[in-house]
């Protein structure tokens, strides 16, 4: 049951990956792009990560894709389409995909798999709880600097969109 | 009965019938809560309401039902077709979905449920934010500018309202320390004699405060529906929907209402629990009570203003939300170390 839940998730997420790039009007990409999502959040919860699961599903298919459409919804009904192909896409595209599959395989030669640690409480893996005492305990300083890092973005962005002379 | 669901194809069996017979009464439940608003509507607007078809006019929903189905599904030439037929499918699934994971006290000690899961109100989050898609892309794929700029108008109000609905319940989170919608219904407190379930709104009335006027706002209903300002917008992201494919986003939203009044009832009045009245009985009447106060909301206000709605939502019901986080964290340290 898992493994087809798997693969059909795997097979949405990979049609969804050629979807992006191969669509030409944006919201088709976009909305290919959300199926990519979605399919990621099925693998996460077969995974047992249930928080990284929901939290897929609120943040990247909820908020940060709905964004998205909401850019390319406002640059009007001229559809946006490509302008023309580089000239040496295709070769260069080969190329960047030869040395990712080889960085892949590298990757994958030094794995092993084992079994989860002597008196691990498997119950509570990946549950909302477990992730906050990790958060708050033992990762608490990479925590409060990304948050950090996520406030001068925040404050950045505002800056930026203010107009010239605009004092309020 | 543990026998049969211990056995995976008995569970399976189980798992389906809950699921029929949810769907079942959920429809039924959302027929009826038209008729109620017809009724409750014309009440507070001193006419009669729906009173010609069966004792009550209680047949106006098969009536119109039958109607809408016979219609002709029209498509308009010009639209999205595949996203034009999509999005109202998104719309009902999201709503619907959402009952999975809410549980619903029968009798003492015996609760209904699809899926008891430990992030149950944060999968509901997750599936409502889903309803944005149904929304926007049935604008856009209409072709038509009011349909786009009621689906944009919705998808900004939607994400605004979602953080403040999200931070108005985390108080109760954290004072309950589950996610889980039963765990919330069955916290009790010793308090002096009393040992028992209490209505959490006690605990957080301003959480309650900010998540029913949030959650009016995520349902698109009035005073907050603007996504079909009908003065501005025609029908919004309606406009072009007739037949079928109008009645799935006409039934989502009720779906969604009924959703989010029986949250208000498990999450801060106690679920099943009220004084000697029986479970089913109890929950039934703070359901359709939340539901009656969306129709007094409905009947009483005015629509809101664009740039009012945005304001109340990022000026006054987020930072709310925000300080009440913070004062209950330092209230459950003071009181609990």
């Amino acid at each position: 049951m898992a493994i087809a839940v798997f693969f059909v998730a795997a097979a949405l997420a990979v049609a969804g990956g050629i979807g992006v790039v191969t669509f030409r009007q944006p919201i088709r990409s976009v909305l290919s792009l959300v199926v990519v999502m979605l399919a990621l959040s099925v693998e996460f919860l077969l995974l047992s990560a249930q928080f990284i699961f929901v939290a897929q599903l609120i943040v990247y298919a909820g908020a940060v894709m709905v964004l998205f459409l909401f850019v390319i919804a406002l640059l009007g009904p001229a559809r946006e389409t490509g302008r023309g192909r580089l000239r040496f896409q295709a070769a260069l595209s080969g190329l960047f995909v030869l040395a990712l599959l080889g960085l892949l395989w590298s990757m994958l030669q030094g794995i092993q798999y084992r079994q989860p640690d002597q008196g691990t409480d498997l119950s509570t893996f990946g549950t909302v709880q477990s992730i906050g005492i990790g958060l708050f305990t033992k990762f608490l300083y990479p925590f409060e600097l990304t948050s950090l890092l996520l406030l001068v973005a925040a404050i950045g962005a505002i800056y930026l969109s203010r107009k010239e002379g605009d004092d309020r | 009965m543990s026998g049969i669901y211990n056995d995976p194809i008995g569970h399976w069996v189980v798992v389906v019938l809950a699921i029929a017979l949810l769907l079942f009464v959920v429809l039924t439940a959302t027929a009826y809560t038209v008729w109620f608003e017809r009724v409750a509507l014309g009440h507070i607007q001193r006419r009669p309401g729906p009173n010609r078809v069966g004792p009550y006019g209680l047949l106006q929903l098969a009536a119109d039902g039958i109607k809408l189905a016979f219609k002709e599904s029209f498509v308009p030439a010009k639209t999205e077709k595949l996203l034009y037929v999509v999005a109202p499918t998104i719309a009902v699934a999201a709503a619907f979905l959402s009952w999975a994971v809410i549980p619903i006290g029968l009798w003492y000690n015996v609760q209904y449920w699809i899926a008891d899961i430990n992030i149950g109100i944060l999968l509901i989050f997750g599936l409502s934010s889903l309803n944005v898609y149904a929304i926007f892309l049935g604008g856009y794929a209409s072709e038509n500018k009011f349909s786009l700029l009621g689906g944009l108008r919705s998808a900004a109000q939607l994400i605004s309202y979602e953080l403040a609905l999200g931070l108005a319940l985390v108080p109760t989170f954290m004072i309950v320390g589950s996610l889980r919608l039963r765990d919330i219904v069955e916290y009790t407190v010793t308090w002096g004699p009393y040992h028992g379930p209490i209505p959490l709104i006690l605990l957080t009335p301003i959480g309650f405060v900010v998540y029913i006027i949030a959650a009016v706002a995520e349902t698109n209903r009035a005073p907050f529906d603007l996504p079909e300002a009908e003065q501005e917008l025609i029908g919004g992201f309606l406009t072009e929907y007739s037949g079928l494919k109008f009645v799935m986003y006409y039934l989502a939203e009720y779906v969604n209402m009924i959703t989010v009044a029986a949250l208000a009832a498990l999450l801060f009045f106690g679920g099943w629990y009220l004084w000697f009245v029986p479970p089913i009985l109890a929950f039934l009447l703070k359901v359709v009570l939340f539901l009656f106060l969306y129709i007094w909301l409905r009947g009483t206000f005015p629509r809101l203003r664009y740039d009012m709605l945005m304001r109340l939502g990022w000026k006054v019901l987020l930072p709310l939300a925000i300080v009440n986080v913070v004062v209950t964290g330092v209230i459950l340290v003071a009181t609990q170390g």
